[in-house]
């Protein structure tokens, strides 16, 4: 064989094989890409999300408008990317092992070194008792070599719980620390707007005249509470916000619901995996409020109590954390015994329908804040049987929602309005419900944040 | 429609490969590519669609008529009117709302016309109209200066224009580069597999590194008024690779595509972040674009005996205003172009007796700070992010924030630095040594491949809308 025909079938050769490893190249992805193809066009689509809380997007109504903005075409491609077959198993391989890959967690290779928490699902460790105020009576002894006697002075002092905890190890995400398997919103500060806050809160009581009582009750989040001390340089205090709205609160009832959960903390006050709290906490705040109201108040063991296991909120959305993922709570929540009849409206106050005060939980495939408490753009009245004349207005964001089972023996009428969906003027509609009281119950994101615009829009609808 | 949505990966782009495959000879291909392609644009523009349609049949009647009255008036009254009629809907869709706004601004500033309070126009800004209107200009010049031979088939135009790899974020690829392709185009094995491993290094460098990274990026520059110095300029990095990676991305996808389909698009990134200076940063980012304003716009006689500065500044302020109707990208454009003045001030042989450690701190600074212009619209903010990121905050130079999101994404940011240098290169030169070393590397390449493909579709579950940055141009 000549060289250069040696030369050529070794070219030939060398063809051959790149275009055979070129073939399985080809058909390695083209496998994948067709088993993408049917395994997302056959399998059976997933349609609610539980991690996320939320039902999945469903496949988009075609009308001519629709199809002409673009959004019928985007919310097939939506629909698609969004119900993929098995969803949950995907976004638990994401949470547990793709997204650590980024890095560590700072300064440890373990969350929360281990720290126990109340109410996981696999908790079956007795409730911790709650810190009460401590009053110590401490008797101090001084020596006068003058006079040659001795003095003895006691003093009292309440200390309540510390607001922080002990320095642990977590991550940042989404401006949320997820440190002993608990998500905290990193809280940034109000920055002047507590006083607008306050002075719109004024507003409210300078236009409904001294014949009606307005309370502010700005609750804090769980960062005043179980964020680590070595995590404290990355936040502003709530605390400082809410005494300076206090300080500048005219002729309003400033209900003191810091201090109130500060007592309780180590209690499932608030949700370990979601941005709310939870019922117990909001049961300290209502009973806070009824003290300063000078109403009625239920105890804790005049409701039934229900508990649903298996919870993760909101704050796996936002994080993407497998620690919460792998450590859900229990969200607690409590029904009075009494009978109430509540109607839900439009934000105009208009279409009444009855309802009840809890969504059933039967009928829920996962327990969350908002499928037990309802969502917020509506207003609800619940009519009481309490019988003391007194009628109250609540104005809330999404906290709010849980302070209302807590009120249903402290006033007759209770009109619940989320400040950020109501298209009424605010005044009118508490005077037209012969309101006795108005309640402004909201945490301290929305009081100091851009919710809190929605406040003096309402009073000049 | 996104590349980087599993309704793209494992819906569209099987059917249309399904379909390009059954289709046979070069005629019936393209016919396919066209339908896919305009169902691929109208998938997010609907009515938009037509407006491109409208382009293609005016540039491609335009090339026509310079065709017919070669060398004559009518040449260039056509070649004129098709330039003014691209420029004048780019003008309209993208900048009329900016230009107004600016117009009532400047009134209301002068006494005599405070008056003026012209209403600002609402207009959707057609999605790609930046591409798709520089190439039909391209095309329209080279036919008048007959560097290209026109196009008489419209069907083939409309394929030149529309081709869905590169039609909505680029590279914009000039007539020339697919010419003899469109009409005849040979697709070798090796071909395929090459674009689809490209088309997965696109998507891997999208979903599994510019995602990540905008998550940083946005953290300390959503937030630049609590960020430390430490903060704005690492918030500043990882926007800086995250757009990198980004549209690079999209870059790999598009010219993947392109060889899957048998077209030779032309690289549109060439690892800017190992450049030296920033005239070479610019050689090496956007390609396309750069190269688009060199040969068409740098030497427009308008500026006479100092036509290079005057060319230089004109394209600068030109590639600031094509990236965004908001004065940061003109100021971004201008800042660039004042960096490569002074270059050329120096010149290139003073420029190399520089140290090579000097010349690359000074351009990555550069850059960084550049893409700081970039992110911010709001110039107040812009204002904030200099004042911290030179020392004049109020947040000290060093936050826990900063080391927190440092650690947590250690590895991201090792994986990105290392993905900016040309190591795929380095890897293909040491394997081509010898046929065993190339044959494992192709088993290598499609295990990775296979890899990547499959974690960038995990990846694509729990995304949330995130479209490629280069879209809004």
């Amino acid at each position: 064989m000549s060289k250069s025909s040696k030369k050529h079938n070794s070219k030939k050769h060398n063809t051959f094989v790149d275009n055979s490893f070129a073939l399985l190249n080809i058909m390695v992805i083209m496998l994948i890409l067709i088993a993408g193809f049917c395994y997302l066009l056959f399998l059976k689509r997933d349609t609610v999300s539980h991690e996320e809380n939320r039902n999945l997007s469903k496949f988009p109504e075609f009308t001519v408008e629709s199809y002409l903005k673009g959004e019928y075409t985007e919310g097939i491609a939506n629909y698609y990317d969004d119900t993929v077959p098995n969803r949950s198993f995907f976004k638990t391989m994401i949470s547990k092992y793709l997204i650590p890959m980024k890095g560590v967690k700072y300064g440890a290779d373990d969350d929360g070194g281990g720290v126990e928490l109340y109410n996981t699902a696999n908790d079956n460790k007795e409730k911790e008792q709650p810190e009460e105020p401590v009053t110590k009576n401490t008797q101090t002894t001084t020596n006068n070599n003058e006079e040659e006697s001795t003095k003895t002075t006691t003093t009292t002092a309440t200390t309540l719980p510390k607001a922080n905890e002990a320095a642990a190890n977590g991550e940042v995400s989404n401006n949320i620390l997820v440190v002993n398997k608990r998500a905290i919103m990193l809280y940034g500060g109000a920055w002047g707007n507590e006083i607008n806050y306050a002075e719109d809160i004024n507003a409210y009581k300078e236009a409904l005249g001294k014949d009606i009582n307005v309370y502010s009750m700005v609750l804090p989040t769980s960062v005043s509470y179980y964020l680590p001390e070595n995590y404290l340089d990355l936040v502003e205090s709530e605390k400082d916000d809410i005494d300076s709205i206090e300080k500048h609160l005219k002729n309003v009832t400033n209900v003191d619901a810091y201090t109130a959960l500060l007592r309780h903390k180590k209690e499932p006050i608030y949700s370990r995996t979601d941005h709310h709290w939870q019922p117990l906490g909001a049961y300290y705040a209502a009973e806070e409020f009824a003290k300063e109201a000078g109403v009625d108040f239920a105890d804790i063991s005049k409701y039934k109590k229900h508990v649903l296991s298996g919870y993760v909120g909101t704050m796996y959305g936002y994080t993407k954390s497998s620690t919460l993922l792998e450590n859900p709570e229990s969200f607690i929540y409590y029904e009075p015994e009494t009978s109430v009849e509540v109607e839900q409206y439009s934000t105009s106050f208009t279409n009444p329908v009855e309802t009840e005060l809890f969504v059933n939980p039967d009928y829920l495939d996962n327990s969350s804040y908002y499928l037990i408490f309802g969502m917020d753009d509506n207003i609800r009245h619940v009519k009481t049987k309490c019988k003391n004349g007194r009628n109250l207005v609540i104005f809330k964001d999404s906290y709010g929602n849980a302070l209302l089972p807590f009120l249903t023996s402290s006033f007759e009428n209770i009109y619940l309005c989320d400040i950020r969906y109501f298209d009424l003027n605010a005044a009118s509609f508490i005077r037209s419900v012969k309101a006795t009281d108005v309640l402004f119950a909201m945490c301290t994101y929305s009081a100091v944040g851009i919710n809190r615009e929605h406040l003096s829009e309402n009073l000049n609808k | 429609m996104v590349f980087s949505k599993l309704f793209f990966i494992y819906f569209f782009l099987p059917l249309c490969l399904f379909a390009y495959a059954l289709a046979k000879g070069t005629k019936a291909k393209n016919i396919v590519l066209i339908i896919f392609s305009l169902i691929f644009y109208a998938w997010g523009e609907p009515v938009y669609v037509f407006l491109m349609l409208l382009s293609a049949f005016v540039n491609y009647i335009a090339g026509i008529v310079i065709d017919k009255h070669k060398d004559t008036k009518i040449d260039t009254l056509a070649t004129a009117l098709a330039v003014i009629y691209d420029f004048a809907m780019l003008g309209i869709f993208k900048y009329s709302g900016f230009i107004v706004e600016n117009i009532n601004a400047l009134c209301s500033h002068i006494n005599s016309l405070s008056y003026v309070n012209i209403p600002v126009p609402d207009i959707k800004l057609p999605i790609g109209i930046s591409f798709y209107t520089f190439q039909t200009v391209s095309y329209i010049i080279d036919c008048h200066w007959e560097t290209v031979k026109v196009q008489k088939k419209f069907s083939k135009f409309l394929l030149y224009l529309t081709l869905f790899p590169q039609l909505i974020a680029g590279p914009i690829v000039r007539y020339s580069t697919i010419e003899k392709e469109i009409d005849s185009r040979k697709i070798y094995l090796t071909d395929i597999s090459y674009g689809l491993n490209r088309v997965v290094l696109g998507l891997s460098k999208k979903v599994l590194l510019s995602n990540q990274l905008s998550i940083i990026a946005d953290n300390f520059l959503k937030n630049i008024d609590d960020a430390s110095v430490v903060g704005a300029w690492f918030g500043a990095i990882a926007y800086s690779l995250q757009v990198y990676f980004d549209f690079s991305g999209y870059s790999d996808i598009a010219i993947g595509l392109g060889r899957v389909f048998g077209f030779h698009f032309d690289e549109n990134f060439r690892h800017p972040f190992i450049c030296k200076d920033i005239t070479e940063f610019w050689q090496r980012w956007h390609i396309s674009l750069s190269t688009f304003f060199r040969d068409y716009l740098l030497y427009v006689p308008i500026f006479g005996k100092r036509r290079k500065y005057g060319g230089l500044f004109l394209v600068w302020l030109c590639t600031g205003i094509w990236h965004g109707a908001n004065w940061n990208f003109i100021l971004w454009g201008i800042y660039y172009g004042i960096f490569v003045f002074l270059e050329m001030l120096i010149g290139k042989k003073r420029m190399k007796k520089i140290p090579v450690v000097i010349r690359h701190i000074y351009n990555k600074i550069v850059i960084v700070i550049g893409f700081g212009i970039f992110y911010f619209e709001d110039l107040n903010k812009l204002g904030t992010f200099f004042k911290t990121a030179f020392g004049f905050g109020n947040n000290g130079i060093l936050g826990l924030q900063d080391k927190i999101t440092f650690m947590n994404n250690i590895f991201l940011i090792i994986v990105s630095v290392i993905c900016c240098f040309p190591i795929i290169e380095g890897i293909k030169k040491i394997s081509d040594k010898s046929a065993f070393t190339r044959h494992t590397a192709s088993l290598v390449t499609t295990f990775v491949s296979a890899v990547l493909l499959l974690l960038t579709s995990v990846m694509l579950v729990d995304a949330t809308t995130n479209p490629f940055l280069y879209f809004r141009f």
